[in-house]
């Protein structure tokens, strides 16, 4: 069996996208290996729909727009938006900022080639951690295949925003039917994938037999 | 049960369930609490041309029912800010409660109603809690409130740290 670890560790959200639509034999793919993630008790509660309509797609990129702008204008309005403080050309961290708080960050949907919605029912037993499941098998597999692709909380994180895209896309509208956890947007990269961004070390998130314990006991 | 006890019944029953929701969800939890308390200005009628006068009207309803002694408001940050002081809530003590297991209140059943006949009546695109500060001690909370007209307010930056 092959490792895959250089297919997670080389995977990153690709926002940009190339004006060249994606074989549906990649969009198979990338559905089988949803179709495969971990599922408490089998359950297997995601349902997928897949957007190629751009009419459709302009309309999510907006909603993401304000599912993301909502809560990014008032972090910076209560000047909570601090995760950019270590970015010393202050125009580059402007810039950054306005990116954020325009919800520029989500908008990028909009103009996505192709997105699967994420959906599930909600008579399962973990349903959103099993949609997170096959929302990162997705990922992964679009990355293998050369394929960037980003998931996109923002437009169905507010209630009111996971309302209207439950009525966008038809789906059973009663709180105790489907649950919307994100949509992923897919296209051709657009220019060379940079690499990852710094990830924490092993140290700082692993502990040992016991949480806080960072030396590793020898295995007997 | 007399009237006391009951609030502080429900009160309590609030409070373990935003607990458990926020252990749940954390940060999200805010984002998905937005219709609470949303039913209690259903049945009553309530218009207005303008942000203001809906919120005029809100309070008019809420003091009136005894939820609320009273309500002060004021709009700021290009319309997009409405800051509410709120005075003898009787979520007080949810609140209180909340901050004693550690966790930052951010669910307000008066911001959310009114909110919601804003959204309603003025066909605003919607809401958001920003902030919530709770002086359980002397019974008041300051809560500040994003209302969103439409989606051009979204970026419209200003700071509402000094309101």
């Amino acid at each position: 069996m092959g490792d895959i670890l250089d297919v997670i560790t080389t995977r990153k959200s690709i926002r940009k996208y190339k004006h060249a639509p994606i074989p549906d034999e990649m969009i198979d793919k990338i559905l089988e290996a949803a179709r495969w993630a971990p599922t408490g008790e089998n359950h297997q509660p995601w349902r997928l729909i897949v957007v190629r309509d751009l009419e459709t797609i302009k309309k999510i990129g907006q909603m993401a727009k304000v599912g993301s702008g909502i809560f990014t204008t008032t972090e910076y309005c209560m000047g909570r938006m601090r995760q950019f403080e270590g970015i010393k050309d202050q125009k580059e961290r402007e810039r950054v900022e306005k990116f954020m708080y325009t919800g520029e960050v989500s908008a990028f949907l909009g103009k996505a080639p192709l997105l699967i919605v994420v959906t599930g029912s909600c008579d399962a037993l973990d349903t959103p951690y099993d949609l997170s499941a096959c929302a990162e098998n997705m990922l992964l597999e679009a990355h293998s295949l050369g394929l960037g692709a980003c998931w996109v909380h923002g437009p169905v994180a507010p209630i009111r925003g996971e309302m209207k895209m439950k009525e966008l896309l038809k789906v059973p509208l009663g709180i105790a039917e489907y649950k919307l956890l994100a949509v992923i947007s897919f296209g051709w990269p657009e220019s060379p994938r940079k690499h990852p961004r710094p990830k924490k070390k092993l140290e700082e998130i692993v502990f040992w037999e016991e949480f806080g314990r960072k030396e590793r006991p020898r295995y007997v | 049960m007399s009237d006391n006890e009951i609030i502080t019944y429900f009160n309590d029953m609030l409070a373990r369930l935003e607990g458990l929701f926020y252990h749940e969800i954390s940060g999200t939890a805010v984002k998905k609490v937005d219709l609470i308390g949303i039913d209690f200005l259903h049945s009553k009628k309530i218009g207005g041309k303008t942000a203001e006068e809906v919120v005029e009207k809100c309070v008019r309803e809420i003091t009136s029912m005894g939820v609320v002694k009273n309500i002060s408001y004021s709009i700021h940050g290009h319309g997009i800010l409405l800051k509410l002081e709120i005075d003898g809530c009787i979520h007080i003590p949810k609140e209180a409660k909340l901050k004693e297991d550690g966790v930052k209140p951010f669910m307000c059943p008066i911001a959310n109603m009114i909110g919601d006949r804003i959204i309603e009546i003025l066909n605003y695109e919607t809401t958001y809690m920003a902030n919530m500060d709770i002086d359980e001690h002397r019974g008041k909370c300051i809560v500040k409130y994003a209302i969103f007209e439409n989606i051009d307010k979204i970026g419209q930056v200003s700071d509402w740290t000094k309101l």
